[in-house]
């Protein structure tokens, strides 16, 4: 085999080699974007617990996956209510609004006091959202 | 990101592999033979049937986890081919093997996930225990213990009329198999784990019981580092165990206790083990030694050296006269024949595998899945880190396999399984 060939073949081989990762690491970048989002772009919003009505806020960052809320310790925000079920409600953000989903739960999910459904329910800022006895609001 | 790019990925991948099976056969004089056309059809086989299960049992799993994986597999085949063909004739049938297995885990968790995983977490720590223990078998059993480079690894199976013995390394599987164990162990346990009761004076301390597991880990990385004079493995436990640890509760103390240990162990090991001696005296002064104890290392920086920029191209080198060239060397190998280029390309692809595995692990939602997709990641990361390092000399050569790149269907299959829950669980995520 010519050398020359052969030298060629090999840089094509590297060449071939760093193409194929940078589609992945593309792809990667892409995929993991979301994950950062509550760096670029919009503001991030944040839940805020209040528990029992006592003003004790936690502060959660909403992430765009969204939140499970309920009793079970596998939610994503895990809250000792009695009164809420084991995966209560969740929220989440739907086309960069944030929006609040009934799970089925067995007392209900309160947005400024009406009741939500099984369909995603758009919330704005200031509003609050009933759990049980626990009440969350988003900012 | 769709399945169909994962697909093209998938078949890029596999040409990759099979141009470069194609090189080596120019380089040698040869012309395109059936070695080319089988490369291909192995790859495509086993990487788009893993596809094709993905596709049936898990179809919203992270799509870019194969085509890494495929990468990885081809460059080490490559390299595996050009140093020994007849071991690259056993080593695609294990990727056929690992992969059928693979498709069979997708099959099997298809209904309930791998939450079923954590049901039988003390099974798979019993038998991880056994499979550690198997190598300890008198070698006069049918099924025993053989002793490789000294070190007490290999299980054999002599079966009547089969010439060769069948021999597997089974603490490969051990380690996904504890991977398991200890993410469901730590998903129970984490949250009183995490809570801090104890200070002395600034150092703030978990209760003593909570940090057993930390010394039980470390007590069954030193009894593998003696009965089995294996160091990669035993450290390579370890750092898992600190690591999984660490990353459930959060608390640095358990990386603080888990550095001092391995300081503790390995002094201890280097002052009563001689295959630790002369591992230690190979990494500090390969060439005062060069034909004995540095031999291995000296060949490797060789290797290294002579690969400069873009290497020697495949099958141009001389990458057999590196000891253990198409396992623990691979990586020497591969920087012989294809250069920094090549070294660096490698590297690159493990990084964004555990990109991709620890990506998974943030977006999960249940603590175990999170512990697991963290330990499974781990594992393929330390023990890269770990024989690179080795390599590089910027550690003692620690005498473990380059995951997906090592010649070898035990790593193979332990390798591919921790791939698939991967995929497992990133599917889990998304429905």
């Amino acid at each position: 085999m010519p050398v020359l060939f052969l030298n060629i073949l090999k840089v094509l081989f590297i060449v071939l080699l760093y193409l194929f990762l940078w589609q992945i690491a593309r792809a990667v970048r892409a995929n993991l974007g979301p994950v950062g989002s509550g760096r670029s772009g919009r503001r991030a919003s944040e839940i805020v617990l209040i528990r029992g009505g006592e003003g004790k806020g936690e502060r959660v960052r909403l992430r765009s996956s969204g939140h499970v809320i309920g009793r079970s310790e596998q939610a994503d925000i895990p809250i000792d209510d009695p009164y809420a079920s084991e995966f209560h409600a969740r929220v989440g953000l739907a086309d960069d609004a944030v929006v609040v989903t009934d799970l089925g739960s067995t007392n209900g999910t309160y947005l400024n006091g009406r009741r939500v459904g099984n369909t995603p329910t758009p919330v704005r800022k200031g509003d609050t959202v009933q759990i049980g006895k626990t009440i969350l609001e988003v900012r | 990101m769709t399945r169909n790019v994962e697909a093209a990925l998938i078949v890029a991948a596999s040409v990759i592999a099979a141009l470069g099976v194609a090189i080596v056969e120019f380089a040698g004089g040869a012309w395109l033979d059936a070695q080319v056309t089988l490369t291909f059809i192995t790859f495509l086989a086993a990487f788009g049937g893993l596809h094709m299960a993905i596709r049936t049992w898990a179809q919203s799993a992270d799509p870019l986890l194969l085509p890494v994986t495929a990468f990885l597999t081809g460059v080490g085949f490559i390299e595996v081919y050009r140093i020994d063909p007849r071991l690259a004739n056993v080593q695609r049938w294990s990727l056929l093997v690992a992969a059928g297995v693979g498709a069979w885990l997708l099959y099997a968790l298809r209904a309930e996930g791998v939450a079923v995983l954590r049901r039988y977490r003390y099974l798979f720590l019993a038998a991880s225990v056994v499979l550690l223990l198997l190598p300890l078998l008198p070698s006069s059993w049918p099924l025993h213990g053989a002793t490789v480079n000294g070190s007490r690894l290999w299980v054999r199976l002599n079966l009547p009329g089969l010439d060769r013995a069948l021999s597997f390394q089974p603490g490969e599987v051990a380690k996904v198999l504890l991977t398991i164990f200890l993410a469901s162990y730590l998903a129970d346990r984490a949250p009183a784990m995490s809570v801090v009761d104890r200070s002395i004076g600034r150092l703030r301390l978990p209760e003593p019981r909570y940090l057993a597991p930390v010394a039980i880990a470390a007590g069954a990385a030193f009894l593998v580092l003696i009965y089995q004079r294996d160091l990669g493995a035993s450290l390579l436990i370890f750092a898992l165990f600190v690591v999984m640890l660490y990353a459930a509760t959060g608390r640095a103390v358990y990386l603080g206790v888990g550095a001092v240990l391995v300081v503790v162990g390995g002094v201890v090991g280097y002052l009563s083990f001689g295959h630790v001696q002369r591992r230690v005296a190979g990494w500090l002064h390969p060439f005062a030694d060069y034909t004995d104890t540095g031999y291995q290392v000296a060949q490797g920086l060789f290797a290294l050296g002579s690969g400069s920029l873009t290497g020697s191209g495949l099958g141009l080198g001389r990458p057999d006269a590196i000891p253990a060239a198409t396992t623990d060397y691979i990586f020497a190998a591969i920087g012989e024949e294809l250069g920094l280029a090549g070294t660096i390309a490698v590297i690159a692809a493990f990084v964004l595998l555990v990109t991709i595995g620890f990506g998974i692990a943030l977006r999960s939602r249940d603590r175990f899945r999170k512990f697991l997709a963290t330990g499974l990641t781990a594992l393929l990361g330390i023990q890269t880190a770990l024989i690179l390092a080795g390599v590089l000399r910027i550690l003692p050569v620690t005498g473990i396999t380059l995951p997906f790149l090592s010649y070898g269907g035990s790593s193979l299959l332990a390798s591919m399984t921790a791939i698939v829950l991967l995929a497992r669980i990133s599917h889990e995520e998304r429905t």
